[in-house]
C-alpha cells in the first residue's frame, strides 16, 4: 500500500490526532520499567525504549479477564457484562511482538472462537515501531522476521534520522493515515533507500541466532535425553519466562465470588507452576521441573509447528533476559541440535 | 579473592567422594555479564566453575528445589549429600534452614567464600552497553576491575555493588566444611538509613507508595521461586480450597501476596536480596525485608540464620519479649 514521510515534529501531533478518536496504548515508562499503557499525551511516550518488560499480548489477552458476573441462590442471574467495543491503536509495538499475535490467533480463532481476544484484535490498530537497536538477546532473524518488517502491523514507522518512514499495510492503516493526512508526504526513492539501510543496520547488529531448522524433528528424537533433566536443574520454577512471553496463551478459569455475588474470570496460567497440570485425583503428569521446562520447550517448537504450521517463538529475548537463573533458549535449542 | 583454581580442586576432590551426589557451584553464563548457577557431577564439571564478584545467585535454593520422585518398589532412597559454594548470606540462608529443621546439617558439604560484594546486574547494564562476550571481573583492594573487549575499567565498589552489599554485615560464610581463600574483614554497618527515612513518611505517603508498585506485581511468584526460605510443599498462594489469594491479578491481591510473603519471612529472611533481583517488574522487596529484619533486631535482639544450633526465632519464647504490639 502507501509508503509516507512522517517529520519528526509532526510525531506529537500525530499521536495526538489519534489519541482524539482511539483509546491510544504505548510504552510508558514508570520506575525504570517500560510497560504498554494507555496515555493522554504524546509526551508520556518513552520513545527510547527497547522494548516493554511485559508484551502487548496482554492487551489483548488480559491477564485477568471477567467473562461475566453473577449473583448466587435460587434467584441467582448472571450478568453477560459484554465485550470492549472502544476503539484501540497500539503504538509503538515492535516487528516481534507483533508477529506474535498472528501466532496467538489460530489459538483463539478456529474450532472455538474466543470473543473476548477476537473482538479486541477486531478493534485493535497495530502501529509499530522499527527497532533500530537490537537487543543483546533478540534474534527475530531466526524465524525469517526482522527489526524492521512490517509484515504482522497495520501501519509501520521507522526512524530514518529527522524523519519516518511509514509504510501503510492494511485497510485498517490506510483509514488511519487518510484521516490525518495533511501530516504526511509521499516517500520518495532516497528514503525507501535510508529505510533499508536503517533495515539493514538493525539486522547485522542481532548477534545471537537460534538455528531452527530441522528443530522439530530433531526433538521427536531426543525427548528421553538426559539433557532435560540437567537443564531444567536450574529452573527455578518461576512464572516469568511464560508471563513475559508474547506467544505463550495457557489461561485457568475460576470462579471468584463472595456469599452473595462474584465472577467467573480467566487469568493467565503457567506450564512453569505444578499446578498446571496437578489433577483432582492428586496425580500430576509433569510432577518434576524437567517435565515442565521440556514442555515449554516442546510447545514452542516442535507441538506448535506441527499444529499450526508455525513456531511459536518470536524471538524477542525477554525469557533470556529475564531468567534469573540464566536459562537461556537459543543455547537450549543450539545445543539441543547438537545430541547425537 | 578467591583462588579460582583452588576452587576447582576442592570441588574436584568433594565431588569425587562416594557419599556426595552433585555440587553446586557457578559458571559463566550464555552472555554477557551473565553468571550460571551450574552443578559438577563429575570432577570434569567443576573445570566450569568460577567464583567472581559477578556470582549473584544465592544457590542456597537449589537445596530445596531437589526432589524426591516416589521410589520404585526395591529402590533405595538417594541419601548423598549436596556440596554447595556459599557465600555470607547464603550461608545464613542455609543455617536458618536447619534451625527450623528444613534440612539436615548432615546433608550439606558447604564450601565457603568470602563474598567481596556482590555486583548489582542493574547498576552494571546502567554503565555498560549490553554485549554477547563474558566479561572478565575481578576485585582489587575496594575496587571492582573490569574488562570489557580489552579494555580494562576500574570502578570504586560501591559505584556498582548491590545497595545490600554496602552495609553487609556478614561478608564471611557463618557456617562451613572448609573455606576457600582468606575470611575478609567485615567492618560495614547495618545502619538502616533508608528503611529509617520511610518510617518517618506518613501512613498515606506510605500506602500510595506500595500500591504503586504492587499494582505492576505480575504474580510470575519470581519472588517466591528465588527464595530458599520459602520452601513450604504447598504455598498459601497456590492453595485452591480455601482460596487465600485469589487469581485475579489486581492490586488488592498483588497486595495480600506481597505482605503475607514478606510476613512469612519474619525473623527468616538472610537478606541476600534474591526476591527483588528476580523480579522483572521491579518492585523494591528488600525495603519490605529490611524493615521486618530492623523490626525483628530491635524487638528481639534476633539475626536470623546466624547459629545452626539454636532455635529459630518463631520458635523461642523469653519472659522479657516485648508485647506491646498485642492487642
Amino acid at each position: 500500500m502507501d509508503e509516507l514521510i512522517l517529520p519528526e515534529n509532526k510525531m506529537s501531533e500525530l499521536i495526538n490526532g489519534i489519541i482524539a478518536k482511539y483509546q491510544v496504548f504505548a510504552p510508558v515508562e514508570e520506575d525504570g520499567i517500560t510497560l504498554f499503557k494507555q496515555i493522554r499525551d504524546f509526551s508520556e511516550i518513552n520513545m527510547k525504549f527497547s522494548n516493554s518488560m511485559v508484551p502487548p499480548k496482554g492487551l489483548l489477552f488480559k491477564q485477568t479477564e471477567t467473562l461475566f458476573k453473577f449473583t448466587l441462590g435460587k434467584t441467582g442471574e448472571i450478568d453477560p457484562i459484554g465485550f470492549p467495543e472502544e476503539k484501540r491503536v497500539i503504538f509503538g509495538i515492535r516487528p516481534c511482538d507483533a508477529k506474535s499475535l498472528d501466532i496467538l490467533d489460530p489459538v483463539f480463532k478456529g474450532d472455538y472462537n474466543d470473543p473476548y481476544y477476537l473482538t479486541n484484535r477486531e478493534n485493535t490498530i497495530l502501529v509499530g515501531l522499527s527497532c533500530n537497536k537490537p537487543g543483546v538477546n533478540c534474534f527475530c532473524t531466526s524465524f525469517n522476521n526482522g527489526p524492521a518488517s512490517a509484515e504482522n502491523v497495520d501501519i509501520l514507522l521507522t526512524d530514518i534520522a529527522g524523519k519516518y518512514y511509514v509504510e501503510v499495510k492494511s485497510d485498517k492503516g490506510k483509514q488511519l493515515t487518510e484521516s490525518m493526512k495533511k501530516l504526511f508526504t509521499p516517500a520518495k526513492k532516497e528514503d525507501r533507500k535510508k529505510k533499508k539501510e536503517v533495515e539493514k543496520k538493525a539486522i547485522d547488529a542481532i548477534i545471537r541466532h537460534m538455528n531452527v531448522n530441522g528443530i522439530a524433528d530433531k526433538l521427536d528424537k531426543i525427548f528421553d535425553d538426559i539433557f532435560w533433566k540437567r537443564t531444567a536443574m536450574k529452573c527455578l520454577g518461576c512464572g516469568i519466562c511464560t508471563y513475559l512471553c508474547p506467544t505463550c496463551h495457557c489461561f485457568d478459569i475460576q470462579d471468584e465470588n463472595t456469599l452473595t455475588n462474584g465472577a467467573r474470570v480467566r487469568v493467565w496460567d503457567s506450564c512453569m507452576y505444578p499446578e498446571y497440570t496437578l489433577q483432582a485425583s492428586g496425580y500430576n503428569p509433569r510432577a518434576e521441573r524437567m517435565n515442565r521446562v521440556r514442555n515449554r520447550v516442546y510447545h514452542k517448537y516442535s507441538y506448535y509447528p506441527k499444529n499450526y504450521d508455525m513456531t511459536a517463538c518470536v524471538g524477542c529475548g525477554r525469557c533470556i533476559d529475564n531468567c534469573p537463573a540464566n536459562i537461556d533458549i537459543i543455547y537450549i535449542i543450539n545445543k539441543a541440535k547438537e545430541i547425537q | 579473592m578467591v583462588n579460582e583454581k583452588q576452587l576447582r580442586e576442592e570441588v574436584k576432590k568433594i565431588v569425587s567422594r562416594d557419599d556426595v551426589k552433585y555440587v553446586i557451584g557457578y559458571e559463566k553464563g550464555t552472555y554477557g555479564f551473565q553468571v550460571s548457577p551450574s552443578f559438577a557431577f563429575t570432577p570434569e564439571e567443576a573445570d566450569k566453575f568460577i567464583f567472581s564478584p559477578l556470582c549473584v545467585n544465592n544457590l542456597a535454593v537449589y537445596l530445596m528445589l531437589e526432589e524426591k520422585p516416589p521410589l520404585h518398589k526395591n529402590e533405595k532412597e538417594d541419601t548423598r549429600k549436596i556440596g554447595l559454594i556459599v557465600k555470607g548470606c547464603d550461608s545464613r540462608a542455609v543455617v536458618q534452614i536447619i534451625q527450623e529443621k528444613g534440612m539436615k546439617r548432615e546433608d550439606v558439604i558447604l564450601i565457603g567464600v568470602a563474598c567481596p560484594g556482590i555486583i548489582d546486574p542493574k547498576k552494571i547494564k546502567a554503565r555498560f552497553p549490553p554485549q554477547m562476550k563474558n566479561v572478565d571481573v575481578r576485585e582489587e583492594d575496594e575496587k571492582i576491575v573490569l574488562t570489557i573487549n580489552g579494555t580494562t575499567h576500574n570502578i570504586p565498589k560501591d559505584e556498582i555493588i548491590f545497595e545490600k552489599c554496602k552495609h553487609c554485615e556478614k561478608p564471611n560464610p557463618v557456617l562451613y566444611d572448609l573455606l576457600i581463600g582468606e575470611e575478609v574483614k567485615g567492618t560495614k554497618k547495618e545502619d538502616y538509613k533508608d528503611i529509617k527515612a520511610f518510617e518517618k513518611k506518613s501512613l498515606k505517603e506510605k500506602w500510595e507508595y506500595w500500591e504503586k508498585q504492587f499494582e505492576r506485581c505480575i504474580r510470575c511468584y519470581a519472588c517466591r521461586d528465588i527464595c530458599p526460605m520459602c520452601y513450604c510443599k504447598n504455598c498459601t498462594a497456590d492453595q485452591l480450597s480455601p482460596q487465600w489469594i485469589r487469581r485475579s491479578v489486581n492490586l488488592s491481591e498483588n497486595t495480600a501476596w506481597n505482605i503475607m510473603r514478606a510476613y512469612h519471612l519474619a525473623g527468616r529472611c538472610t537478606g541476600c536480596g534474591e526476591c527483588e533481583r528476580a523480579c522483572p517488574m521491579g518492585i523494591p522487596l528488600t525495603k519490605l525485608n529490611k524493615k521486618i529484619e530492623k523490626d525483628v533486631k530491635e524487638m528481639f535482639d534476633y539475626m536470623p540464620g546466624m547459629d545452626a544450633e539454636k532455635k529459630p526465632l518463631l520458635a523461642m519464647f523469653k519472659p522479657e519479649d516485648p508485647e506491646e504490639f498485642i492487642l
